[in-house]
Order: structure tokens, then C-alpha cells, then sequence
């Protein structure tokens, strides 16, 4: 078996690029899923009855559809619904923060839940209404102790950002792909690629854990 | 007592499902007075003093504070709580804040006080409960007794015309729970009126004004701690009194 | 813009051969990553060094890199440099079994090291192999830990299945995307794909809460 890098090393300006995609995709996406999460999570713990029906039949439906067909059909679909084109990279981001959020939300609501009652009273106790302490005291605790969880779910978002090339989002899989193609070295370039995702996912799982062993304490009342 | 009442109970009755924990209780706090509830646990005592906070809502009776009654709309609640600091039996600090911003989180979030005036605020109560030079510190590295008095300041911070004291000292070890009492000492001495829920017999003895006798989420005796402590006229008290090991001064 | 959703009547047969794929794939990969998971965690528990790091770099770079492209590679790497001659279906298999075999060694190592050590003590101490304080004592019991997150493992599986489309498998959604490009009810199609795969997932997704719910670690 023979390996030719000569690919990856002619067409690296236009991969590197790609990754910088990559990387776009995955903060967007997670900035997107993580306020989607926050607001879903803090009303179906703190909202009304019906608030929490509606909400959890968005998260549920959510884990119940693969992504690459919420990808799919916000593209392809959802446009002809609306009458209106949009194009790939912000389908992709919309797609893959939906449904992050999903899971998002599901870890805010177990961490708020897990801070005592008894913060919240604290908090009212000195006059702060029930947003105000939501905002001030249990929402912060909460993020502290799901960090472990938030931080694997950014890392899912970089691995997904990758399913969003099958609507010819131009990140590293999609542009891999044409490379691939073009030169028939599909190892020496899905081989690159795989390090390349390797290099960006591992070290951020490993920060944050370390990251949380340095503020768990914060987060235990 | 001729003061003016600042908080007045009022046949207060509250059940938790078919457990009645106040069964209409009156009581009448006057401004500058300490008045400490004393009685087995389970007896009401930290129920009465949620309920005056409103953190609980009441099934009858009425409780007013400063002439205003204290109901469960939001608004009027908030104005009240912002007026009654409250310590709790196991501190509730808040670990992801500084101490510094334990104390000042109240006067930024409700007061809506400017970050350097609600700082200077705070550093004279942290000095006050002699913990000037653990600002920066977290919770965390602090111990029960020093956590305890962080939270007295975070309550003195809102400026209250009243404090309630839920067994502020249960929860400390015993050799830290002398910090906390010498510091509440020191508030009721400078006049704050104070309503304390305790096991510590010497405090309410040495320090109270008045001192109530719980049992069965009834007051079952009211009186001043010479009274209570010395004479108790209800035997329920007596056997109380001589179950902690109190038994009067040997004069 | 009209709809025409008698498209998708017609391609019902069609699409319901899909989703019965989609679920025999899952349960083939479930079925080979269940002991693969179990081997992997047992070699990183077993204490023989070099072993124990080699399925760790299995597991890490398993869990560290994209399924979807995990698969590309299966695809295009072992027939084109290792000769080896394997099926589209075959293909998905390995690729999917290898990612959920990594990802359940994870789960199986977590609920064995969760057990105290106190219990293998208090086996040994009877005068059990270690072999049988395994299956015996430790065993058991963390299977109650690991259930929650097999189950929630499941799910991610029987989502993922629809990323070996890409390979020309034809599970539910590749069958969909073939509808769509013969029939171009692109609406109408997808939206039943969707529907169809809410159908099956929905109920798994409340199973998962209550397989959470029932066996939540008391400690």
C-alpha cells in the first residue's frame, strides 16, 4: 500500500479553510442550541403546566429525529413551505442548534433542579423576584455543575457540524469529499480529516473537564 | 414594652397536607425588641418564621409588617422581604459568588445600588462580623461559623428594620457557634429588633426580651426570660426545660 | 405551490421497507457493540499495559471523530488499501458497530468502577475467584447502572443509522432521498420521512425517560 500526501499538500489552503467552516458551524450552532437550551430548560422547570407540555414535545421530538433528516428537510423542505430559499451554512447552523438544543435543555433542567430549594429562598428572602434569582443564583450553579455535560454536548457539535456537508455546507467533511474525489486519495485524505476532527474535539473534552475541576467548588451549596 | 408593633401574627394557622404546623398562632414583635421561640423541633417555630417572610403561604389567620399586611402578591412581598433579613439554619451563601458578592448581590439585584456603593456597604458589615479580610474568598473555604456570619452581613446589607434568625447556630460546630451568637450579641445590643428561632437557652436567656415557648405549632407560654427561665408556669415547659438540662440558675 | 401527499400513500410500502431496515440495522449493530463495548472495557480494566492502551485509543479516537465520517472511511479505506471486500450493508455494520462499541465501553467501564471496592473485597473474602466475584457480585449490579445509558445509547443509534444513506444503504432515509429525487415531491416526501421517524423514535425517547426514571443510582 503506497501513500501519497501530495493532496493534502497542494490543496491544504483549501481544507484549512474548511475547517475554519467547521468551526464556525460548531460555535454558532452551540451558542444557538445553548440559548435555546437555557430558555427551554429554565421554562419547563419554572413555567406553567402547558408550558412544559408544549416545550417537552419539542425536546422529545428532537431526540426522536435523526439529525441528518431535521438537516435535510430544513433545507430542502422547509423552504418551499415558506416560499423562500436559504442558503446551506445558515440552514445548517438553524438545523444543528435546534436540535442541540434539545439535548441542551435537558441538562440545564436536571442541574437546575439539582440546586437546593433553599437557594431560591435565600434569593427571595432578600427581595429578589423569581427571574432575578433564577438569573442570579441557580442558573450559574446549575451551568457550574453541568459543565462536564454542556462541554460533551459542544463536542457533539463539532462532530455533527460534519453531518451538515450532505446539505453542502462547505466545512471539512464536504470539502474532504471534493478533494477526495478530484485526486482519488480518499485514505491520505479522510485519514487527514479524522486527525483534524480528532485535534479539535479531544482537547476540548479534556479543558473542560479540567476546567470543572477547578470550579465544581462553586457550584455546591 | 412601649414601642410601636413592627410584626404582628395574628391566628396564623398553616398545614402542610394533613399536618397542621401552626394551629392560630398570635404574637406581637415590637421595634427594638429580640424576642426568641424556643420549643422542641417540629413544634412551628421556623414555620412562623417563613410564613413572615412569605416564603410560605398561610391557610388563616394574618400577619402584618410595619401596618402593612404581608400577602402573597408578588409585588407587596418583595417590598416586605426587602425590609426582613433572614438567616437560614444552613447559611444558604450562594458558592459561585465571592464573599464580597454574597453581600453586595442584594443592594445591586434589588436596590438597584451602584456596584461601589453597594462594595462600601458591604465591607463595614464584613468588618462588622469580623470577616474584612475574607471578600475574595468563596464559600467554600470558609467554615460554617465564618459562612454563618457572611450571611448575617448579606442580610444586613438590604438595611432591614427587622432580622428572623432560623436556628442560625444547628448546623455549626460547637466551637464556632460562640462567633455567631457574640455577633448577634452585638446587633441586639445596638437595637435591632429580632426575631430568633434557637436551641441556644443561654442566648435567649441572656440576650431576649421576650421569650415564646412553642409546642404542637401552638405558643403555649409568652414571657420574659426571667419568667420562663425561672418560673415556667406551664409544665409543658418545665419538661421541655428539663430535657435540655435546664434546670434555672443555681443561685 | 401545491402539495400532492398522495406521493407519499404510494410510496408507502417503499418507505415502510426503509424504516424496517433502519431498525434491523440498529439491532444487528446493538448485538455485535454490546459485547464489543464489554471487551473493550474489560481490556482497559484488565491491567495489562499495552492492551489497556490500545483500547483506549480506540475508544478515544472512536469517540473524538465523526461517525459520519468514520463511515466514509470504512468505505473507501478497507476495500481500496486493505483489499478487503465487504458489502454496502456490511460496511455500515462495521462502522456503526466499531463507533457504538466504543461509546458502550465507556458506559460498561463507568458502571464496574462505579462498584466499591469493598464489594470485590467482600467476594474475595468468601473465597470467590475473581472471575466469579465478577459475574457474581459486580456484574449484577452494575448492570442496573448501565442500563439508563445503553438505552439513551440506543436511541443515538437508532438515529444515527440514517448517516449510512451516505453509503447507499437502504435504510429509511436513503429510500426517502430516493423518492424525493425520482418523484420531486420534495415536501411531501421528507416531511414523511420526518413523520415516520418521529413515529418510531418518539415512543423509544419516553421509553429511555422511564428506563432513567426506574433505575436512578440510589446510593
Amino acid at each position: 500500500m503506497d501513500i501519497n500526501l501530495t493532496p493534502i499538500l497542494t490543496s491544504w489552503p483549501f481544507l484549512l479553510k474548511a475547517l475554519g467552516m467547521t468551526i464556525f458551524v460548531s460555535v454558532m450552532s452551540t451558542a444557538l442550541g445553548f440559548v435555546i437550551g437555557t430558555l427551554v430548560g429554565a421554562l419547563r422547570t419554572y413555567g406553567g403546566r402547558m408550558t412544559n407540555v408544549v416545550l417537552g414535545f419539542y425536546v422529545d421530538s428532537m431526540r426522536a429525529i435523526p439529525l441528518l433528516v431535521i438537516l435535510v428537510w430544513t433545507f430542502f423542505a422547509f423552504p418551499l413551505l415558506i416560499g423562500a430559499s436559504i442558503n446551506a451554512v445558515t440552514a445548517g447552523i438553524a438545523g444543528l442548534g435546534l436540535h442541540l438544543g434539545a439535548y441542551v435543555s435537558e441538562t440545564i433542567r436536571a442541574g437546575l433542579t439539582s440546586v437546593r430549594r433553599n437557594q431560591m429562598q435565600a434569593g427571595l428572602a432578600l427581595g429578589m423576584s423569581r427571574f432575578q434569582a433564577i438569573r442570579t443564583i441557580i442558573l450559574p450553579q446549575a451551568i457550574i455543575r453541568m459543565l462536564p455535560a454542556l462541554g460533551s454536548l459542544f463536542v457533539i457539535a463539532i462532530k455533527d457540524s460534519a453531518i451538515a456537508s450532505v446539505i453542502a455546507v462547505p466545512e471539512l467533511l464536504r470539502q474532504t469529499q471534493i478533494v477526495a474525489g478530484k485526486t482519488f486519495r480518499p485514505f491520505e485524505l479522510y485519514t487527514a480529516a479524522m486527525l483534524a476532527y480528532f485535534i479539535l474535539c479531544y482537547p476540548v473534552a479534556r479543558g473542560v473537564d479540567r476546567l470543572y475541576r477547578r470550579l465544581s467548588h462553586l457550584g455546591s451549596s | 414594652m412601649t414601642a410601636a408593633p413592627i410584626l404582628v401574627f395574628e391566628n396564623v394557622v398553616k398545614r402542610y397536607g394533613a399536618l397542621t404546623a401552626l394551629a392560630g398562632v398570635s404574637l406581637t414583635l415590637h421595634r427594638g425588641e429580640v424576642v426568641c421561640l424556643i420549643g422542641p423541633s417540629g413544634s412551628g417555630k421556623s414555620t412562623l418564621l417563613r410564613c413572615a417572610n412569605a416564603l410560605d403561604p398561610l391557610d388563616q389567620g394574618r400577619i402584618s409588617f410595619d401596618g402593612h399586611e404581608v400577602r402573597s402578591s408578588e409585588t407587596s412581598v418583595r417590598l416586605v422581604r426587602q425590609r426582613m433579613g433572614m438567616v437560614f439554619q444552613n447559611f444558604e451563601l450562594f458558592p459561585h459568588l465571592t464573599v464580597l458578592r454574597n453581600v453586595t448581590i442584594g443592594p445591586t439585584t434589588v436596590l438597584k445600588l451602584g456596584q461601589a456603593e453597594a462594595d462600601a456597604r458591604a465591607r463595614k458589615l464584613l468588618a462588622k462580623v469580623g470577616l474584612a479580610d475574607k471578600e475574595t474568598s468563596h464559600p467554600s473555604a470558609l467554615s460554617g461559623g465564618q459562612q454563618q456570619r457572611v450571611a448575617i452581613a448579606r442580610a444586613l446589607a438590604m438595611e432591614p428594620a427587622l432580622m428572623l434568625f432560623d436556628e442560625p447556630t444547628s448546623a455549626l460546630d460547637p466551637e464556632t457557634i460562640g462567633e455567631v451568637l457574640s455577633v448577634m450579641k452585638t446587633l441586639a445590643d445596638e437595637g435591632m429588633t429580632m426575631l430568633v428561632v434557637t436551641h441556644e437557652m443561654d442566648f435567649a436567656r441572656r440576650v431576649a426580651n421576650r421569650v415564646a415557648v412553642f409546642d404542637k405549632g401552638r405558643v403555649i407560654e409568652e414571657g420574659t426570660p426571667q419568667e420562663i427561665f425561672t418560673a415556667p408556669k406551664v409544665p409543658r415547659t418545665r419538661d421541655f426545660l428539663s430535657h435540655l438540662g435546664w434546670h434555672g440558675e443555681s443561685k | 405551490m401545491t402539495f400532492d401527499w398522495n406521493i407519499v400513500w404510494s410510496s408507502l410500502p417503499r418507505l415502510l421497507d426503509g424504516a424496517w431496515m433502519t431498525i434491523w440495522l440498529s439491532v444487528v449493530t446493538m448485538l455485535l457493540a454490546i459485547p464489543g463495548g464489554l471487551a473493550l472495557a474489560l481490556l482497559r480494566l484488565s491491567g495489562i499495559k499495552p492492551l489497556a492502551m490500545a483500547a483506549t485509543a480506540f475508544v478515544e479516537f472512536f469517540r473524538a471523530t465523526p461517525l459520519i465520517l468514520q463511515i466514509y472511511w470504512v468505505y473507501y479505506v478497507l476495500p481500496a488499501y486493505f483489499d478487503i471486500q465487504l458489502s454496502q450493508i456490511a460496511t455500515a455494520i462495521v462502522g456503526l458497530a466499531c463507533n457504538i462499541s466504543a461509546f458502550n465501553s465507556e458506559t460498561f467501564r463507568s458502571g464496574i468502577v462505579s462498584i466499591r471496592q469493598g464489594q470485590w473485597n467482600a467476594g474475595l473474602a468468601l473465597g470467590m475467584s475473581r472471575f466469579s466475584v465478577f459475574c457474581r457480585i459486580v456484574a449484577p449490579q452494575a448492570l442496573m447502572r448501565v442500563l439508563p445509558a445503553l438505552a439513551s445509547t440506543w436511541v443515538s443509534l437508532f438515529k444515527d443509522t440514517s448517516l449510512v444513506s451516505i453509503i447507499a444503504v437502504s435504510e429509511l432515509s436513503y429510500v426517502a432521498l430516493q423518492i424525493r429525487a425520482e418523484t420531486y415531491r420534495i415536501l411531501e416526501v421528507l416531511t414523511a420521512m420526518a413523520a415516520l421517524y418521529w413515529l418510531m423514535g418518539y415512543p423509544q425517547a419516553k421509553l429511555v425517560d422511564w428506563i432513567h426514571h426506574r433505575f436512578k443510582v440510589a446510593e
